[in-house]
């Protein structure tokens, strides 16, 4: 998963499933989770770390209905789309709200007059 | 590492989210408004319905002025879904109690937003809501001075009412 990282990629948080990075060359934020590699711009990514947020797990969890088993994510300005399970969506929300976080912090710390350290 | 985000918009998360909300509050009031407006129209309170289809327009205004800033600050403006308005009313003072409560709805969210932003910092989204500010100040006064007319007004004198009812401004704003 994390080899041959081009050296403009700088990770931004990581776990056991998938991890994200941030490519300042580029200005796009990489999300690597299971097989996949999702390149997003900033504004992509947040929009679709909104819709991993508010996809309705408890539905999912508590439903019998064959079509509660995944759901289907397209992805902005893309025409691949992801189909994740509740155990799926739950990992992805963990990783893409501890890169929110991070991404948060560095907001921070730049309005600080810090930079975290390369 | 860069702020992506930042390079993108000045506006924060919280603030973006707080603002789409209150497009969908600006267009929901224009849409209730409207029915407003459709109903008196029905009920043949021609100047009433007047003042109300001027509302409509001034509300999808309000919440076209938020769009935009949004849009032009870098950061997403969301054309948002407007829920089924009430299209029926008891009499004209029901009309007139429902837009007091909405207008002191969205002076409640405005204030909910002023609060967002300067926990975020943010002075200028705070600068643009205070227009929105001085706006709702006039909004409910001329609501409640509405409701005042129906009351001080006999009821046998409908045309009168209506009449009244659809001149009443604020001229004099305090902060002006």
């Amino acid at each position: 998963m994390t080899s041959n990282i081009p050296v403009t990629y700088q990770e931004v948080f990581k776990t056991d499933k998938g991890v994200v990075y941030q490519c300042d060359a580029t200005h796009r934020l990489i999300l690597e989770f299971w097989d996949t590699h999702t390149q997003f711009s900033a504004r992509d990514f947040t929009h679709f770390r909104r819709m991993v947020e508010t996809v309705d797990i408890r539905q999912m969890a508590l439903s019998t209905a064959a079509e509660h088993d995944v759901e289907i994510l397209a992805l902005p300005r893309s025409e691949r789309c992801y189909v994740l399970t509740l155990c799926e969506i739950v990992h992805l929300r963990e990783l893409l709200s501890g890169a929110r976080l991070m991404l948060e912090l560095n907001s921070m710390l730049r309005e600080c007059g810090c930079t975290v350290a390369e | 590492m860069k702020d992506l985000a930042r390079l993108r918009t000045a506006i924060k998360e919280s603030v973006e989210l707080a603002l789409n909300q209150q497009i969908q509050m600006e267009l929901t009031a224009s849409s209730k408004y409207l029915a407003m407006a459709g109903w008196c129209d029905r009920m043949g309170y021609d100047y009433s319905a007047g003042f109300f289809y001027k509302q409509s327009e001034e509300e999808r205004k309000h919440g076209m002025k938020l769009f935009h800033y949004l849009c032009d600050q870098g950061a997403t403006a969301y054309s948002p879904e407007i829920p089924a308005v009430n299209q029926e009313y008891d009499s004209l003072r029901s009309v007139f109690e429902a837009v007091l409560e909405q207008e002191i709805a969205v002076t409640d969210s405005i204030n909910r937003i002023i609060a967002i932003c300067r926990r975020e910092n943010d002075f200028a989204t705070e600068e643009l809501l205070k227009w929105y500010v001085k706006e709702q100040m006039e909004e409910e006064y001329i609501a409640r001075r509405c409701l005042d007319l129906i009351d001080q007004i006999p009821a046998d004198q409908v045309y009168y009412l209506d009449k009244k009812l659809s001149s009443v401004t604020y001229e004099d704003n305090v902060f002006e």
